[in-house]
């Protein structure tokens, strides 16, 4: 009987998941070997140079990344030269580059002083290391920014008052809204001139708010579209986090009040570990969703200023089809998939080993 | 003595009461200002959809008159409708968001089912998969997937899936993260459920129709509205594969505008006109939208 | 087992049903290929037998952008259609203008990729090298009937050619220079330039941008179309201060290398110029759309040649075409612009080519150019065309063309696409803010990388 039902399950499981499996593998995870494949050559979209098989060449070019000391320019004496500021006047990294064939390829990312010394970064990729920062920073903002805001969100409109359902609707509907559209509409209200966010924001501090350049400065573009995104995706999460909340018996409200907790501590003692669960979806489909970020950024930056919000996707993007360097591409994909997937299952260890804990 | 009982305890009441009214009219202004944050957007974008391009700009900068029409005109949404075959995309998305809900819906479910409650061999093997699937972004693997789409056959003689609507369909019905949330709500149904069923001799796909279906109708509902809200974006695809007028979808209309001579007054009609249907939607359904995204998605 | 046949019958119609819904949906009839169109070479082109057949489709893709533009040529393909019985074109707008990484480049790469590229294409001229390069193009030279080929201006021409044969037909090339709204530009007392003879030098046309600033209700001095943001127009419009300081973004005699040019001194020294033009408040970065001039908000516009008509309806008899300036060693302007080609993919050349040679004919170069405000490409339609004669609205264009020494072609390489990208990202920074020195090194070394990657880009 038992013998019998394990196959009859074989059969049905096998028979049940073929439609998605048969899907998966057409358009996922064949493009996915073949990008595998590609990445260890050096093959263009198109092109009549050969297709060659370069090795691990590319993920080399993908991650090199040395730290140099530059030395300061002495003047006749062996002393610094000194500029009118009174700054130490340091050789170009660009030319310590070029005079040391060692470093052939490399191509500086930053530089800085540290430790009385000055310091360069150099990569093969800076871009790279630009979109991998930019992308981690996007997430290591959007992902608490989304939370804490549509869980307040929630909070706001879990109450039992009057007309409080018109306004989750309210808030929920930039969601359904399409992000190529929308974004198209914030560009036009972030002009730095003209814009309306940079007049509304001056006229009710009464001028004590300049105007920001909002897209068109390396210092705010990546916030702006952060706030552009928590605009569009809180409504979402705020429903999430209301099914959450319903889901809380009253009682427990109830039994927090008697024990005389104020609501932040009903909040900070009650609601959110109960809230578990749901702040872990959240948690998890935020940060998806942040390492996925490319169409805003296509339509309102294209990843500039100063390459300031180019992200993963976008360079992937840029590298393989714009650039037409596939099989470059393929390998940032590759390196990239195995990022998110070391932060992912360490994001779903962390959470489980709380679990562990309790 | 005991008047002043009364009377304290009044004063208290009072006092409480004027605290409620207080702090319910402070939420009251929140949730009032939060609305304003959500909702500018579209209504800027509305009065400038209707007012002439000289008056767009010129309205910003007293902040106030951007949000009141005058010189009210449809000249913006003539052009639109003149210069682009609105209807076609529009319909376009219509076609390519529902087939996709629709038959990702049954897909996807069905392989949720056979993992989350039926014991088969290598079904570990395939959650792991699904699971790390959940995370490839289609831009990653958007070259390749060109290619393979690029060489599938096709019924009606065509030789290639390039430039239609099914190309923009069929890859998508099955998404990894759509089977990941079927499957965290059907594991959560007790078991009892199906082996009643089993008893009366059910095999797992009436179980699956007739039992597991009715009790996770959030959780349908709630797939669709995540997917909606998916589709109703896609836009490096479309790019990638249509050509024709025909095949393209709301979505790419708008870069069509948003180019070398930007005016604005169509472009903000254009985007009235495209958010209007989903917005609509959404406002005659929200109802049970809301609860069912809320129940639905996850458990607490 | 009986019951399990059943079950495993209503999962096939079920996903049969989804598979028709998917199938069905694009209710919207495909557009029916012509899979097996009479290859038929040129020299024994049969003319007579088509008549009675159905015409054979012929499918063209051109640049989303201008409405002018698109409107005139949708006319010209009507006319085309009713013209003649035996190509039947179909048009088809592609969004996102022009650039590397827009979406029109985007379009045309999958394209090639997928091998569906349309039977007749536009392109901007430096893409043509790429292009060519690449294989997305057909030769034109034993297309192109002899009278055709002898019409073109040979300057144009020789543009559009790569490894000794030609790719690419255009009505017109395209005009650079300044507009001048007459009224402001006389209340400010400067003097306005007639010919390219006289054109303002570099130290008067400084005077002039600080005279202007302010008269007669303007914002700023000069328009700058910023509004297009970073894309071709960056490397189309403002490259031409560069040349006319003696610098330029690529090695010209070898392609080999940009290091040394496009961060070179004088480009260096060039764009710091054009950054001042933003810090003074000469110009402005972020120009909310594209009427800024019409507006009155500058008293002039650096100005291609498809806005010219926009601006003369506008302005009237107070707009006025004024030549490009001297920046510093010597006037210059860009050449070069939208042209045709025939794509690998085509299966129907001569269709393609018949559609070239009708809107070729001077009538039709003329029905263009009036609308956009090009300069027209071909002898013939010089000659009738009142814009351009001398003394007409928009001689000037003409007469810069004319002059090798004042109108410059943009970089003749396939590696064009990154060095345009290279270019306008590094510029568009600057005018943010970046460092000048940094951002044209880092443009270097992206363009020289290319050129690695590519083997220099060798030739057959």
């Amino acid at each position: 009987m038992k013998k019998q039902g394990y196959s009859q399950d074989n059969f049905f499981g096998w028979l049940m998941s073929s439609p998605a499996l048969l899907l998966l593998t057409i358009f996922v995870i064949i493009p996915l070997v073949m990008g595998l494949g590609w990445s260890f050559t050096n093959k263009r979209l198109i092109s009549p140079l050969p297709t060659e098989y370069i090795g691990l060449k590319n993920y080399d070019s993908i991650l090199a990344i040395k730290l140099i000391p530059i030395d300061p320019i002495l003047d006749e004496n062996g002393k610094p030269q000194i500029d009118e500021k009174g700054n130490i006047q340091y050789f170009r990294v660009r030319d310590v580059i070029r005079a040391n064939p060692k470093y052939q390829d490399f191509r500086l990312y930053t530089e800085f002083n540290a430790f009385g010394n000055h310091f360069g970064i150099i990569a093969k990729d800076p871009d790279f290391y630009r979109a991998l920062i930019n992308t981690t920073l996007y997430v290591l903002m959007i992902v608490p920014a989304i939370g804490i805001i549509s869980l307040l969100l929630a909070l706001l409109v879990n109450q039992r008052i009057w007309g409080v359902s018109i306004f989750r609707v309210l808030y929920f509907i930039p969601s359904i809204t399409s992000i190529s559209v929308t974004s198209v509409v914030w560009m036009f209200l972030y002009n730095p001139d003209q814009g309306l966010i940079n007049q509304l924001l001056q006229k009710i501090s009464f001028g004590a708010f300049g105007f920001s350049p909002w897209l068109q400065s390396a210092d705010t573009a990546l916030l702006a579209i952060i706030l552009y995104t928590i605009w569009q995706a809180s409504g979402l999460f705020m429903v999430i986090f209301l099914g959450g909340l319903q889901d809380i018996p009253e009682d427990t409200y109830e039994a927090a009040k008697i024990d005389g907790a104020n609501p932040f501590q009903t909040l900070l003692y009650v609601v959110i570990p109960q809230l578990r669960n749901t702040i872990i979806y959240v948690v998890i489909t935020s940060s998806i969703l942040g390492f996925r970020l490319f169409t805003q950024v296509d339509v309102m930056t294209k990843g500039g200023p100063e390459g300031s919000t180019l992200t993963l996707m976008m360079h992937t993007v840029n590298e393989g089809f714009r650039n037409q360097k596939i099989g470059y591409a393929s390998a940032i994909s590759i390196v990239f998939f195995i990022f998110i997937l070391i932060l992912t299952f360490t994001q779903r260890k962390i959470f489980k080993s709380e679990n562990v804990l309790e | 003595m005991r008047k002043q009982v009364v009377d304290n305890s009044m004063r208290h009441n009072q006092k409480a009461r004027f605290q409620k009214k207080t702090l319910l009219f402070l939420d009251y202004f929140v949730m009032i200002l939060l609305a304003f944050f959500f909702l500018f957007p579209f209504w800027v974008m509305a009065v400038g959809s209707l007012k002439p391009e000289k008056l767009i700009f010129d309205d910003l900068k007293s902040v106030i008159w951007a949000f009141i029409p005058r010189d009210v005109n449809l000249e913006n949404y003539a052009y639109i409708f003149n210069r682009i075959p609105f209807l076609t995309y529009f319909k376009n998305t219509i076609v390519i968001v529902l087939t996709t809900i629709v038959s990702g819906l049954f897909v996807n479910s069905m392989i949720a089912y056979a993992l989350a409650r039926l014991r088969w061999k290598g079904k570990k093997f395939i959650i792991g998969a699904i699971l790390a699937l959940t995370i490839v972004p289609l831009e990653t693997i958007v070259v390749p997937l060109l290619m393979v789409s690029n060489k599938l056959p096709w019924f009606n003689g065509a030789t290639s899936w390039l430039d239609s609507l099914h190309v923009q369909i069929i890859p998508f019905i099955c998404d990894a993260f759509s089977i990941y949330l079927f499957y965290q709500s059907f594991i959560q149904i007790p078991k009892d459920y199906d082996e009643a069923a089993i008893m009366d001799g059910a095999n797992p796909f009436v179980i699956f129709s007739r039992v597991i279906i009715p009790l996770a109708r959030s959780t349908f509902v709630a797939v669709a509205i995540i997917q909606l809200i998916f589709l109703w974006s896609a836009y490096l695809w479309p790019l990638m594969v249509t050509r024709t007028e025909a095949f393209r979808p709301l979505t790419l209309g708008v870069t069509y505008l948003y180019n070398m001579d930007i005016r604005w007054g169509p472009i903000l009609a254009y985007a009235t006109l495209s958010n209007l249907p989903s917005v609509l939607l959404f406002i005659v359904f929200q109802k049970g939208f809301l609860r069912s995204i809320a129940s639905g998605s996850v458990k607490g | 087992m009986n019951k399990r046949l059943a079950l495993v019958i209503r999962f096939c119609v079920l996903t049969l049903f989804v598979a028709s819904i998917a199938a069905c949906s694009p209710a919207v009839t495909q557009a029916p290929e012509v899979t097996e169109a009479p290859v038929v070479t040129e020299a024994i082109l049969p003319t007579d037998i088509v008549s009675a057949e159905a015409p054979i489709d012929v499918t063209l893709w051109f640049h989303g952008g201008s409405v002018g533009e698109s409107d005139t040529l949708r006319a010209q393909v009507e006319d085309f259609n009713a013209s003649q019985t035996k190509y039947r074109m179909t048009i088809n707008e592609i969004p996102g203008g022009a650039a590397a990484g827009s979406g029109y480049n985007d379009a045309v790469n999958a394209a090639a990729v997928a091998g569906t590229l349309p039977d007749l294409l536009d392109f901007d001229g430096p893409f043509l090298f790429n292009y060519a390069w690449g294989g997305y193009l057909t030769p034109l030279d034993d297309l192109i009937p002899a009278e055709l080929k002898a019409d073109i201006f040979p300057s144009v021409l020789d543009s559009l050619k790569y490894d000794g044969k030609i790719y690419g037909i255009g009505q017109y090339d395209s005009g650079l220079a300044l507009c001048g709204n007459k009224a402001i530009l006389e209340e400010a007392g400067v003097r306005i330039p007639t010919s390219v003879e006289d054109a303002w030098t570099f130290a008067e046309f400084n005077e002039v941008l600080e005279k202007v600033k302010g008269v007669g209700g303007t914002e700023y001095s000069i328009d700058l179309k910023m509004n297009y943001g970073a894309g071709e127009w960056y490397s189309y419009g403002f490259t031409p201060v560069i040349w006319g300081n003696g610098g330029d973004l690529i090695d010209r005699s070898t392609y080999q290398t940009a290091d040394g040019f496009i961060n070179g001194e004088k480009t260096v020294a060039a764009v710091t110029w054009f950054k001042s033009l933003f810090d003074n408040g000469y110009a402005t970065s972020t120009p909310p759309d594209d009427n800024e001039f019409v507006n009155g908000k500058a008293a002039l516009g650096w100005c291609g040649h498809w806005m010219t008509t926009t601006y003369y309806d506008a302005l009237k008899e107070n707009f006025v075409l004024i030549p490009m300036p001297n920046f510093g060693e010597r006037q210059a302007t860009g050449n070069g612009t939208w042209v045709w080609g025939i794509t690998k993919d085509s299966k129907n050349p001569e269709g393609a080519m018949a559609f070239i040679e009708f809107i070729m004919k001077p009538e039709e170069v003329l029905r263009t150019v009036t609308q956009n405000g090009a300069v027209p490409a071909t002898f013939s339609a010089t000659e009738q065309s009142d814009l351009f004669k001398k003394g007409g609205r928009l001689s000037i264009f003409g007469e810069q063309l004319a002059r090798v020494d004042i109108a410059t072609p943009r970089p003749i390489t396939p590696g064009y696409p990154v060095i345009t990208s290279a270019f306008y990202t590094a510029l568009d920074n600057i005018i943010k803010g970046a460092d000048i020195q940094t951002e044209l090194d880092a443009a270097a070394d992206k363009i020289d990388k290319d050129l690695q990657d590519n083997s220099f880009y060798p030739q057959k």
